[in-house]
């Protein structure tokens, strides 16, 4: 598990070029300087279609959606096979490319337990072409794709468990990161960089367009996810040693994070209840695995 | 119609299209495809004709050019591609005898930003503009803009915008011939489409940083959480300071900072 690290320790070093192309306030821009930063020079980042984040000055290489676990297969192996160890296999894939498209082959990947580090930045749709819906995307959230009418409250189902179906092909390490705790990401990355085997860090990402909020409070917005507990900060070993990273004494209400964001705004009293009841369920079982110390599968 | 993404350059051109429509004439509104952020200027184009439109290209000598945004509006690549006295609406405080882009071309301005802001809260100069629209050009009434508008935005919002263009109507002033005539030698390349490391984002900004240095705690959230490292950050001293080429303006640092010691302020246009 990641050692807690203080911000006098995050190294000053930046490894992204700036200013990038991405949107004002973009949480992905910040997730991928904070992880780059993190990793230092020895890296081949590898990307598929997203949106555009901040350029590192790591070698980059890409592919399609569905051949991002191939693609990183390939160049761990080579990297194997001539020796260099010091070099690292790392991904910086979209939610699409995690979630939905280049599912497949990630959960290849990971049940050969490859040596590659995958990380996602989660915003939580297809974001780069316009705010469509993804299996990332949470219950009742508006999207192009199901927006908000008379037969419509925006999305039906909930967010794929995607760190838990990661965690139960038994890699060595899955974790959840976000943008609104840079110590507790960082930490995760550096930890994650000298493992071997499969690892992944799913980083949310808030989205200040799809997400609909003034871009300033990109970081008000994550903080809030992980303090209401809709987006839980953890780390899972194994598939079995769990840890749960931010616990605080109470939660926060759910519409402290749902109010401030305009794709949730027709949502009513009724379906926020729903949400902050799921959300406390969801939790409970969270702090009891984390008193274990394990998850039970 | 210059514009940048978030300020609804795509929209007015739909809504100068569908307006044109109402009142019987044959149009045609297209966006330049590219990669649009929010913040990134971009181009949208409206063809307003008597016979039906068969083209299907861009607009490359337009007869009028409209933008949206006041740095935009400082940019002589805004007027470059005009007809010879062609028209250009700014956005922008100043009066149409102030305006420095040079050429032959008829110059009027209109102080959207502030309209938007007045009427609508937010900095969206999209409607704000096209009350002058209609009235400096004369092709389109002003009802048939109401109406398009309440078109793509019904209810309070549609009230708001209406109000908006009715503001701009009165307020525009009438197009002067251009007082410079001469280009400048020097250019810049409005455009930063594609993917990758751009050179200036200074012109996203609607909003500037300040950073007051005495009050600053030195917590380094402002820089932690830039996404753009625009902020850089000084151990001996630790204080930051601000890289303004690289600041897109979103108002992160002034929103995380514990202490007030940023503050955002408007940039002169």
């Amino acid at each position: 598990m990641s050692e807690r690290i203080t911000r006098a320790q995050i190294p000053l070093s930046e490894m992204t070029i700036t200013p990038g192309s991405a949107c004002q306030g973009c949480g992905a821009a910040l997730a991928a300087r904070l992880a780059f930063k993190a990793l230092g020079p020895n890296v081949i980042r590898h990307g598929i279609p997203c949106c555009p984040d901040s350029v590192t000055k790591t070698p980059r290489t890409g592919t399609v959606f569905e051949g991002g676990g191939a693609l990183l297969t390939g160049t761990s192996r080579g990297l194997k096979a001539i020796g260099r160890d010091d070099v690292k296999a790392v991904a910086f894939y979209g939610d699409g490319g995690t979630y939905d498209i280049g599912f497949q082959g990630l959960s290849a990947a990971a049940e050969r337990n490859e040596d590659v580090l995958v990380l996602t930045k989660d915003n939580e749709a297809y974001m780069n072409t316009g705010n469509q819906r993804s299996s990332a995307t949470p219950k009742y959230s508006m999207t192009s794709t199901t927006p908000v009418g008379p037969k419509s409250r925006g999305k039906p189902r909930h967010k794929k468990n995607v760190p838990f179906i990661f965690a139960a092909h038994y890699v060595p390490y899955v974790a959840t990161a976000s943008v609104g705790f840079p110590e507790d990401l960082i930490a995760k990355v550096t930890y994650a960089k000298d493992l071997k085997g499969f690892r992944m860090i799913i980083i949310q990402a808030p989205c200040p367009v799809g997400w609909r909020y003034d871009p300033a409070k990109t970081i008000e917005v994550a903080r809030s996810g992980v303090q209401t507990g809709l987006w839980p900060l953890y780390e899972i070993e194994d598939g079995q040693n769990f840890k749960l990273n931010y616990k605080p004494k109470e939660l926060k209400p759910v519409s402290e994070y749902l109010s401030p964001q305009r794709r949730f705004r027709h949502m009513t009293e009724d379906e926020t209840a729903e949400i902050q009841e799921d959300t406390t369920t969801k939790w409970d079982t969270l702090t009891r695995a984390d008193e274990l110390g394990r998850l039970i599968i | 119609m210059h514009g940048r993404g978030g300020q609804g350059a795509v929209t007015a051109s739909r809504i100068i299209a569908t307006a044109a429509y109402e009142e019987g004439t044959y149009s045609q509104a297209i966006p330049m495809y590219g990669t649009e952020r929010r913040g990134a200027p971009l181009t949208a184009f409206v063809r307003l004709d008597d016979v039906r439109v068969r083209e299907r290209e861009l607009v490359h000598t337009p007869d009028i050019s409209i933008v949206l945004d006041p740095l935009i509006a400082k940019q002589q690549a805004v007027v470059d591609n005009l007809k010879p006295g062609g028209l250009v609406i700014l956005n922008t405080a100043h009066k149409p005898e102030e305006v420095e882009l040079g050429g032959d071309f008829k110059v009027a301005t209109i102080d959207a930003t502030t309209i938007a802001l007045e009427t609508l809260g937010r900095p969206i100069t999209n409607t704000a503009i096209l009350g002058a629209f209609a009235k400096i050009t004369g092709l389109l009434k002003l009802e048939s803009i109401e109406k398009a508008i309440l078109k793509y935005f019904p209810g309070r919002l549609g009230e708001m915008n209406i109000a908006a263009v009715r503001r701009s109507y009165e307020e525009a002033s009438d197009p002067i011939q251009a007082v410079v005539t001469k280009a400048p030698a020097e250019k810049v390349d409005i455009h930063v489409g594609g993917y990758g490391v751009l050179k200036d984002v200074s012109s996203w900004r609607l909003l500037t940083p300040e950073i007051d240095v005495d009050t600053c705690i030195g917590c380094k959230n402002c820089w932690i959480f830039c996404p753009e490292t625009a902020i850089e950050w000084d151990e001996d001293t630790m204080k930051p300071s601000i890289r303004y080429n690289a600041c897109k303006g979103c108002g992160l640092c002034a929103n995380e900072c514990p202490v007030d010691a940023i503050e955002m302020v408007r940039v002169e246009a």
